[in-house]
């Protein structure tokens, strides 16, 4: 199993949520993150903004379905200028349903 | 090293809280995060019916805004469930007492108990002492 976690524009939440719900994947949790990237923030004339804000998406997959999840939300979370945000993928040795304690996804 | 993330129901984070701390192993993180499952946020209503009615159900459920969800034609409206997100690192060999543990307290029975993921963790690092793994989250 992979967990994804995808920072991107709070905007674009709903539009990413309602895609990979109708792609079959409608388990996700969502919280909102504050940061900032590459360009160190953004520059507005002599206004300077260090930390903007972003949803963070967390998901956990199956391992074939990976690749799907993160094309569906870079599809739909591109804008095409900087700060449309980040995918990161880590690895998940188990999961647990807590309700029947199964080790199920 | 392995990381527990496990999500669970507001209200069973005392309790949690409570167990963790009699296994010896109290440090966490703990997170508010809106979430949703299988159910797709259905049983929203049916987790908070321990809130007064009082309370109007827009706070109690976030629904997407129609507009979109007309737009898209949805088969359900996409409702998400404020739960609580707890982060602990522990060695490899407590691992399977403390899932026991948290799907213990946690289990109600009825959807919406949350999930529990373990994930590999590479390393640690004790800022006040610099510490390194294994000694770092003892």
């Amino acid at each position: 199993m992979k967990m994804i976690r995808a920072f991107i524009r709070p905007e674009k939440e709903q539009e990413v949520v309602l895609a990979l719900e109708g792609a079959g994947f409608p388990s996700l949790t969502k919280m909102p993150v504050f940061g900032r990237g590459k360009q160190k923030g953004l520059q507005v004339g002599p206004v300077h903004y260090d930390e903007l804000p972003k949803t963070l998406i967390m998901m956990v997959v199956n391992d074939e379905e990976m690749e799907k999840v993160v094309g569906i939300i870079q599809d739909k979370a591109k804008t095409g200028f900087v700060g449309d945000g980040k995918v990161f993928v880590s690895p998940v040795d188990g999961a647990y349903t807590v309700r029947t304690g199964e080790a199920v996804l | 090293m392995k990381e527990i993330t496990v999500i669970i129901r507001r209200h069973k984070l005392p309790e949690t809280k409570q167990v963790l701390e009699e296994l010896d192993y109290p440090s966490l993180t703990i997170q508010s995060v809106d979430g949703r499952g299988r159910q797709r946020g259905a049983m929203c209503a049916e987790m908070d019916s321990e809130m007064p009615d009082s309370f109007c159900t827009a706070v109690k459920l976030k629904p997407t805004p129609s507009s979109y969800a007309l737009e898209h034609t949805l088969p359900k409206k996409a409702l998400y469930v404020p739960k609580r997100l707890l982060t602990i690192v522990v060695p490899d060999d407590a691992v399977s007492k403390i899932v026991k543990a948290l799907i213990k307290v946690n289990q109600t029975g009825k959807a919406g108990d949350g999930k529990i993921f373990i994930s590999p963790v590479e390393g640690a690092v004790r800022i006040r002492t610099g510490e390194k793994n294994g000694e770092a989250i003892a």
